[in-house]
């Protein structure tokens, strides 16, 4: 497993991608009309994202790991958290945003997701807490207007809440 | 005609209305790019939902007000702080700051505002030149050759990737691919759909774009918890007064360095997927080597700061230039004006000029415009710009992430859309970390179907393969395709001093002679036979040079 490094591994994961891209091809259905099949260009792609792969694994294999990653040692969840948590905590605060969408609405959901995200990265006191407040309210609640009262555009509501 | 059409196009600029946005849209090309992180591309893809209701000129010349405040803001934070608030602006901090920290800000900011401006207007003026005459070239161009201009734009793009030039191709595949999803617009046939609508419906391509592009640069500029609650600068309150009559009279001293800078910044706009970040350090590194006191240059020369910004500012003029004239985008912003575009149903091709005349006069006009009210507006929120700086990024990513969703939701009123968001907000994210250029992938995406429908349509017409490489338009791009995707290794070897970098120009002179050669006419074959002379010389040259003691 010496020879094994980030780039091998994602130069395997793109193949196996290509491999089940390919077989999603042999679904797509072959009209009668037409001179190129909907299916040969996406099938043209992945041939030229296979090669490339294929080059990219072979490379990062000449290459073997970088003196950074051999470095890199697995030290629990605790420090991976700790090295990720912003990243994680956006991408679990987007998600939640996007789930709770249809029940609490843009205007509220919006809300919601910009003071969590600003008091989960930021600082968190009470004197925080009023600003991340105030510029959630403010940000999100002058969007919402500009775009429903001055652009006509109607934001999803909250089946819960009604706006 | 052209009167006629270029009148309407001021009416259409000239408004109140207009204009009110226009210089809101300067205003926030200028903020957002005194915010260092905070880049131009993204500015210019928040603006897009916001322009969906306007008129296609109104919309257009907002877009167009940001992009060009956005150039300039970056050489505020840059002058003032040491920070570049864009990569278009890292070389003008280079003298911009030592200038300003020898007690001269005044003259330091002029000496970047007017230069700007000139860079801008000069850049205008080309575009104004050229874009008709490249439409006039581009309604030659048949599906063989519009399917060869798409792959070599993104082979260009890939090869900027440098090192990782295998990374590039393959993020602009995968672009490609992205765009194949959901129904087939020839024939209109589900792929990749899995059996979900959502994928059937194929993903919004402005979506994808916000989410790679501003989701994912936001991710990392939050990533680290310290970086993301500090602040960018701590400078306290800066009272400077910019030096205009003293900035102007250096700049007609130094005109030279301006019209060459300009016209190094179009070229470089012109040039698929090279930006402002590549053209501000060209123009630098030349303004250097042409100085008679290159010493002085990272101490304070003027000239270090004329060069960058009259060059950065004129990369868009190039950009849009292949953008108006042939329907492909020079760079990531013009791929989303592109993207503007196709909003209000327009489809830029060779004939969009003389289809469009008002919308496509409107787009010169706005640039123009726009240009005169960055230059008002610069000295005006002087000191906004040093206050934004002290924002704390993690505030404005939440803000911008936030107001990013509602303004994707509003492109088409569909709630997946703001999952496609998300979803290639995380693709970004980690194509970032794990060293995958962007911008091939961007153009890609914009570039896919653009080259189906084109391939499609070469072989409804024929089914002879050959003309893919036979057709001079199409030859010659092909031509250059591999000579840019041999590029990196050509920089690589000249580094190392290898001996066959020498015939690298001159071979591609040879080869690019022949489809010009093949094209008919006077002039083409004209110019093939001078490329010939010119490869001849230069071969003459290297040998000679191989063949001379060490």
């Amino acid at each position: 497993m010496s020879s094994v490094n980030r780039d091998t591994i994602i130069a395997i994961a793109l193949l196996v991608t290509c491999g089940g891209l390919y077989m999603a091809t042999l679904e797509i259905r072959e009209p009668d009309y037409g001179q190129l099949s909907p299916a040969t260009w996406p099938r043209l792609i992945i041939g030229i994202v296979t090669l490339l792969s294929t080059i990219y694994l072979v490379q990062s294999v000449r290459r073997g790991p970088t003196p950074d990653e051999e470095k890199i040692e697995w030290s629990g969840f605790t420090a991976f958290f700790a090295q990720w948590r912003n990243v994680l905590s956006v991408f679990a605060l987007f998600l939640g945003y996007l789930l709770i969408l249809p029940w609490v609405g843009m205007l509220l959901g919006g809300a919601a997701f910009v003071f969590l995200l600003l008091s989960v990265l930021g600082p968190f006191s009470g004197r925080d807490v009023i600003i991340h407040t105030t510029i959630a309210l403010l940000t999100v609640g002058g969007i919402w207007l500009l775009f429903t009262y001055g652009l006509g555009v109607i934001l999803p509501r909250g089946e819960l809440t009604g706006i | 005609m052209v009167v006629d059409n270029l009148l309407l196009a001021f009416a259409e600029i000239g408004n109140i209305q207009t204009l009110l946005l226009m210089i809101v849209g300067v205003g926030a090309g200028l903020l957002a790019g005194s915010i260092p992180g905070f880049t131009i591309a993204m500015a210019v893809v928040l603006t897009l939902p916001f322009t969906f209701s306007m008129p296609p000129a109104q919309g257009l010349a907002t877009m167009i007000s940001v992009l060009v405040g956005g150039l300039s803001g970056g050489l505020m934070s840059g002058i003032l702080t040491g920070i570049p608030g864009t990569p278009s602006s890292v070389a003008t901090t280079f003298d911009g700051f030592p200038l300003a920290r020898k007690g001269e800000p005044g003259f330091a900011l002029g000496l970047g505002v007017w230069s700007s401006f000139f860079g801008g207007m000069i850049s205008a003026v080309l575009l104004v030149l050229f874009a008709p005459q490249l439409a006039r070239i581009g309604l030659e161009f048949q599906p063989w050759d519009f399917f060869m201009l798409v792959i070599f734009a993104l082979t260009v793009t890939a090869s900027l990737a440098g090192q990782n030039l295998v990374k590039g191709l393959i993020a602009g595949a995968l672009g490609l691919l992205v765009r194949t999803v959901g129904e087939d617009e020839a024939v209109g046939v589900g792929r990749f759909d899995f059996g979900s609508d959502y994928l059937l419906s194929g993903f919004d391509f402005i979506a994808v774009l916000i989410g790679l592009f501003a989701f994912s640069q936001l991710l990392s500029d939050v990533k680290g918890r310290a970086a993301a609650q500090h602040a960018l600068t701590d400078t306290g309150n800066i009272q400077v007064r910019i030096e205009h009559i003293r900035a102007l009279k250096e700049l007609a001293k130094r005109w030279t360095v301006v019209v060459r800078s300009a016209l190094i910044g179009m070229f470089t706009g012109i040039l698929p997927g090279a930006g402002g970040s590549i053209a501000n350090i060209l123009a630098y590194d030349q303004a250097k080597k042409a100085s008679k006191d290159p010493d002085s240059f990272g101490t304070g020369n003027p000239e270090g700061i004329i060069a960058p910004e009259s060059s950065n500012n004129a990369v868009e003029g190039g950009a849009l230039t292949p953008l108006m004239a042939l329907g492909i985008p020079g760079d990531v912003t013009a791929a989303i004006m592109l993207g503007a575009l196709l909003i209000h149903d327009i489809v830029p091709s060779p004939s969009f000029i003389s289809e469009e005349p008002v919308l496509a006069y409107s787009i010169f006009i706005a640039f123009f415009v726009a240009n005169f009210i960055m230059l008002g507006m610069q000295s005006v929120m002087l000191r906004v710009f040093v206050l934004v700086t002290r924002i704390r990024m993690y505030m404005l990513a939440a803000v911008i992430l936030g107001l990013a969703s509602i303004g994707v939701f509003a492109l088409n009123n569909v709630a997946d859309d703001i999952w496609t968001l998300f979803w290639f907000g995380i693709l970004g994210f980690f194509m970032r970390q794990f060293g995958f250029p962007l911008a091939p992938m961007i153009l890609g995406v914009v570039l896919g179907n653009i080259a189906e429908l084109n391939l499609a349509r070469a072989l409804a017409i024929s089914n002879d393969y050959t003309l893919f490489f036979t057709r001079p338009w199409a030859l010659f791009f092909l031509i250059i395709a591999l000579f840019s995707a041999v590029f990196p290794l050509f920089q690589k070897a000249r580094t190392e001093g290898a001996k066959w970098v020498r015939f690298y120009a001159p071979a591609l002179l040879t080869c690019a002679s022949l489809p010009l050669m093949l094209m008919g006419g006077a002039v083409r074959p004209g110019l093939s036979l001078l490329c010939l002379c010119l490869a001849a010389f230069l071969c003459y040259k290297a040998i000679k040079a191989a063949g001379a003691p060490a």
